[in-house]
């Protein structure tokens, strides 16, 4: 049966998968003025029927064809060797089910997010856009069209983190993720060269049956492959501008920077299995960088007090844990982490944009407090999320997790092991940090609230009225799946999720470790608990609750500084790269092109000034005598030659 | 018909001057047809129109010789469009002098890129200064700018001449180029070379030759800038590629090393450059000098996919710088200013203008799906073939550098809040969008797919 395929594998739906959204964004952003409120509404549609389509195409995606697992379509060809196109198998079937499912849903959630926005056709065709790209960059069977998706999700958020454009912070924030983004862009470029200079293309499928051309250049391509992951997935040292990038509206933190966007790098490592299994360096490099970052992330979270920069570094610790996971070899259970995360951590956002909607803006924590009462809806959806993040059994997370914990053991990391116990632990405490803060005591702001959905005054003053289950349905159906989702991957080898990937990642066969699975569970159990009962200590006691308001402000009078600094990786970034880049930018523009390089032309023209005088003289300031003057020349000079050449 | 798109412009150019000063509509009009009809000219002179007049016999042969085969063809497509939106475009005072210098400068140029006869490339090469020439000196700031233009090209122009008569006198005949040849031997060979590169090098311009371009192009209007950045500063890069390549790759691949090394420098110089600039024009002007150096890379690294990658992004600056420069002459008139310390928040009441700036801009940092893009990955996967990792990696550095200077001009001009001080004038006008449309769309056609242009290619080096 071949599920309504053509010849060789050859599957035209995908055409329609992947240009649905662009159509949605050609639209919106064409007729704007046009559509207004509606423009979300038609933006939504393109999404919601790519993923019916991608549902569709389930059966097409799973199965071999011709020896190759997948779906395919062509697209064109640059030159021998650069044949573009479209892929769909499981490990991108995945991808493509989050990005159109988890999209649509946060499509639905930002018509009443952004109901009052007058540009809000602007931001569907950005949205849309944004899709378009990503399925792009996951769709594509080779490096180059891998690489335009890449490029293109990168000026998707540069947009929308700098939607509002009058905003100097914005703009800055824009640039600052569009530039580092940059640097892995370059970095990728420079392993497609390597690759094509020794295998002679560019497609997947080429280039993963050849590794051994590559010799003693692997680890080199893998690297570079590896910076590009790590700028996308802000991996340190290339993360700082991920916790800037919320300056965005809430659903594209939630969108982009958490759900899809900054899980790219996780593909693109999972993708490329066949390279990182045949470079054992290159393994303990990235799972490594992922274990760092997980564990840096996870104390950053603890010291911040925007609600969503909280939840930008949690993004940043978990992707960490992804990466640690199929960088260390435990490809599918890296990427199953991607899968309950993208739930939970949208889940997470849209739950604290309802907040921040309905508090008027107000993303502080230290301004919130009480809210269990005021806004017992976000209480139960921020509850989901937070226990599912924590690894609390029952919850998605915990499964996940414990998948990628238990393999960096049965991979021979026992270091990686221990990091991310440990980061098990203070990920608890500073989500439940966040959690009490927020809901629990009293109300410490000034913003009087109404009742969750009714919307609030907009930022032209106007009063909304978006409908309020616009907002509430996707984070309820967020909810759901935040804590059923990890209940594919209960079974170990016989699971579900073994079963869907088990011809995409390599067969796996195991030393079994002195830990085992069970006791595994237990000692990251232990742990987190303790990081919640840290948390209920400090913040969730009926003194902490009572003296609130004082105890936060001196604990953020109080905050070590490295934290308050970040641990620096800003001002090093800044005087490491920025300030010598200006600063030889000032040496060539301002010094050596006037003073050394004209300095020495003008010497030499010294000696020849009787010519300028002689030219003075002979501008008349008209141009029409130039013309007349010109045009004899030439025509003098034409006659010449003409003559001379007949003559002779 | 290749005749025909020198001598339309340049008639057509000469008669305006002709027409009443005053009547700014009917020299629009007629600019706009003259360029327009030379523009679906360009289209159907492909590979076909060849046209000779026997010239010199003695002391060697040369022939006014012109056709529009292989990768003439694509530039003189360029050309044509750019003209014809610079022309739309183009709203500076005394506008009959300056459309009729505009369509002189496009038959001389046409010339320069037709032309089959060495002699008649440098006979044009010269003519086409002028226009340029008389542009500085009547609308220009400074007077000394367009002295400067004038004598630094001139100088090359010298050059290339001489070049040209040791050829003729070396090789026999001057009607050589495109034409299946056997290279130029002897000790002047490669004497005959350096002159033609120093000719060509000073036209790119690569450093250090270039402290005559940023304020060349800071005193040209925009429409005219827009011409001479797209293309003028193309001519030397065609000239080592039709002419060079062909008869002296073994002079070529000789010094290679100093070329690629020029380049490099180039690339990574004036990217650091723009970054310190604040007049617009002047970063578009460095990074000019930066994308070129790339390609003087490519060519002098000898691999078929760099050369063909050369080809993709000489059109692709073209289009890009092009439309750069129209738009940096756009916010001029509305904000008189384009220093970026006092611009600032246009996106809010010009959603078009913000639109057609940021299209171009990313097509000049290169944003994958746009042709600066195909152009750059092309010509480094050739150059990384070739072995030359270190210019590679330089490019690479460039490349990000590329985004920081683009986004600052950018975001700059459009973003941010709105300058108290500033004029608020409407939106782009219709022909103002008409000018900008074709630029921006073939940006996107050729980044989506190169196929055509690198085709065309891989026909002409076999």
């Amino acid at each position: 049966m071949h599920h309504g395929m053509g010849v060789d594998g050859y599957y035209p739906l995908l055409y329609v998968i992947w240009l649905l959204p662009l159509l949605g964004a050609v639209a919106c952003w064409a007729f704007g003025p046009q559509l207004k409120r509606t423009a979300g509404a038609l933006g939504s549609a393109t999404i919601g029927a790519s993923f019916v389509a991608t549902l569709l195409s389930w059966g097409a995606a799973t199965q071999s064809a011709g020896g190759a697992l997948g779906a395919h379509a062509h697209l064109f060809s640059w030159m021998p060797g650069w044949n573009f196109g479209l892929l769909l198998d499981p490990l991108s079937l995945l991808w493509v089910l989050i990005i159109t499912g988890v999209g649509f849903l946060i499509h639905v959630y930002s018509i009443g997010y952004m109901y009052t926005d007058r540009a809000i056709a602007r931001f569907f065709a950005y949205m849309n856009f944004f899709v378009f790209a990503m399925l792009t960059l996951v769709l594509s069977d080779n490096f180059v069209g891998l690489l335009v998706g890449w490029g293109l999700v990168g000026l998707a958020s540069y947009f929308l983190i700098g939607f509002w454009f009058h905003k100097p912070s914005a703009v800055a924030a824009a640039r600052k993720a569009f530039v580092i983004n940059v640097v892995g862009d370059v970095a990728i470029m420079f392993a497609i060269f390597i690759m094509f200079s020794r295998i002679g293309s560019i497609s997947f499928g080429d280039v993963f049956a050849h590794v051994d051309r590559l010799g003693s250049l692997l680890f080199l391509v893998c690297l570079c492959l590896f910076v590009g992951a790590a700028a996308k997935s802000a991996q340190i040292p290339l993360h700082t501008w991920l916790p800037d990038a919320m300056e965005g509206p809430t659903p594209v933190s939630a969108l982009i920077h958490a759900a899809t966007m900054v899980t790219a790098g996780v593909y693109l490592v999972a993708r490329c299995w066949p390279l990182w299994n045949a470079s054992p360096d290159a393994q303990m490099l990235v799972g490594t960088i992922g274990g760092l970052t997980a564990l840096v992330g996870a104390i950053l979270g603890i010291a911040q007090w925007d609600i969503k920069r909280i939840l930008a570094y949690s993004t940043m610790s978990q992707i960490g844990y992804m990466i640690m996971g199929v960088g260390a070899g435990a490809y599918a259970a890296g990427v199953a982490h991607f899968f309950t995360h993208a739930f939970f951590k949208a889940l997470l956002f849209l739950g604290s944009g309802i907040i921040i909607h309905e508090l008027g803006d107000e993303q502080d924590v230290r301004r919130m407090g009480g809210l269990m009462k005021k806004l017992p809806f976000a209480f139960w959806c921020m509850l989901a999320g937070v226990l599912a993040i924590s690894g609390i059994p029952g919850f998605s997370g915990f499964f996940s997790k414990d998948a990628v914990i238990y393999g960096m053991l049965q991979h021979g990391h026992p270091w990686l092991y221990a990091v991310g116990i440990l980061t098990a632990g203070i990920t608890a405490y500073y989500m439940f940090r966040l959690f009490f803060v927020t809901f629990l005591g009293e109300y410490r702001g000034t913003v009087a609230t109404s009742a969750p959905g009714a919307g609030h005054a907009g930022p032209g003053g106007r009063p909304a009225h978006a409908p309020g289950w616009l907002m509430a349905v996707p984070v309820g159906i967020l909810a759901v799946f935040a804590t059923i989702a990890g209940y594919v991957l209960i079974g170990g080898g016989a699971s579900p999720w073994s079963r869907f990937f088990a011809q995409t990642f390599p067969p796996e066969s195991l030393p079994r470790p002195a830990i085992g699975e069970g006791l595994t569970t237990v000692i990251a159990l232990v742990v987190v608990l303790c990081g919640i009962g840290i948390a209920y200590l400090r913040y969730a006691t009926k003194e902490a609750l009572a003296n609130a308001p004082a105890r936060l402000a001196r604990e953020s009078a109080r905050m070590p500084a490295p934290l308050v600094h970040l641990f620096y990786f800003d001002d090093a970034i800044e005087w490491l790269f920025v300030r010598p880049a200006q600063l030889l930018g000032e040496i060539f523009g301002r010094f050596f092109d006037p003073r050394v390089i004209d300095g020495a032309v003008q010497e030499t023209a010294v000696s020849s000034q009787w010519l300028g005088a002689l030219v003075r003289s002979a501008q008349t300031g008209l141009v029409r005598a130039y013309v007349l003057i010109v045009v004899f020349g030439a025509a003098c000079f034409i006659a010449y030659y003409a003559l001379a050449g007949g003559v002779r | 018909m290749t005749i025909l798109l020198i001598v339309l412009p340049i008639v057509a150019g000469s008669l305006l001057f002709l027409a009443p000063s005053g009547d700014k509509v009917l020299s629009k009009v007629v600019g706009c047809a003259v360029a327009a009809v030379t523009f679906f000219e360009a289209i159907f002179a492909r590979g076909g129109g060849d046209f000779t007049v026997r010239w010199l016999s003695r002391p060697f042969t040369a022939a006014f010789h012109f056709n529009t085969d292989g990768i003439s063809f694509w530039i003189v497509l360029l050309l044509a469009l750019c003209t014809f939106c610079a022309v739309l475009a183009c709203n500076v005072p005394r506008t009959r002098n300056f459309i009729a210098l505009l369509l002189l400068l496009e038959g001389a140029m046409m010339g320069v890129f037709t032309a089959k006869d060495l002699l008649a490339f440098a006979l044009f090469w010269d003519l086409m200064l002028l226009p340029v020439f008389f542009a500085l000196a009547g609308w220009g700031e400074r007077r000394d700018t367009a002295w400067r233009y004038l004598i630094y090209n001139f100088a090359g122009g010298l050059a290339l001449l001489l070049a040209t008569a040791a050829f003729g006198m070396a090789y026999g005949s001057t009607d050589v180029i495109g034409q299946a040849a056997h290279p130029l031997a002897g000790t002047w060979a490669p004497w005959i070379f350096a002159g033609f590169a120093f000719a060509f090098l000073v036209k790119t311009p690569v450093w250090p030759l270039h402290t005559w371009m940023p304020a060349t192009y800071a005193d040209t209007p925009s429409p005219m800038v827009a011409v001479v950045s797209a293309v003028q500063s193309k001519a030397g890069l065609y000239g080592f590629i039709a002419i060079a390549l062909p008869f002296a790759s073994a002079s070529m691949h000789d010094a290679s090393a100093f070329f690629i090394v020029l380049g490099s420098i180039s690339l990574l110089y004036g990217a650091f450059a723009a970054l310190a600039q604040t007049d617009a024009k002047r970063i578009v002007a460095y990074s000019s000098l930066s994308h070129l150096g790339l390609i003087l890379i490519a060519i002098f690294s000898f691999n078929a996919i760099a050369l063909q990658g050369a080809l993709v992004y000489i059109i692709a600056h073209g289009l890009f710088s092009a439309a750069l420069f129209l738009v940096i002459g756009y916010v001029e008139e509305r904000e008189e200013s384009r220093s970026l310390a006092r611009l600032g928040g246009l996106g809010k009441a010009n959603p078009r203008l913000a639109g057609a700036f940021t299209i171009a801009a990313l097509a000049a940092l290169g944003l994958p799906g746009l042709a600066g893009f195909a152009g750059e990955i092309v010509i480094l996967t050739g150059v990384v073939q070739a072995g030359n990792i270190w210019p590679a990696l330089v490019a690479l550095v460039a490349i990000v550098v590329a985004a920081a200077y683009m986004l600052r001009l950018l975001q700059g001009a459009i973003n941010g809040p709105q300058v108290a001080d500033l004029p608020v004038r409407r939106d782009l006008t219709l022909l103002e969008g008409l000018a900008m449309a074709p630029l921006l769309a073939a940006l996107v056609a050729i980044g989506v797919n190169p196929h055509l242009l690198t085709s065309a290619l891989a026909m002409v080096t076999k």
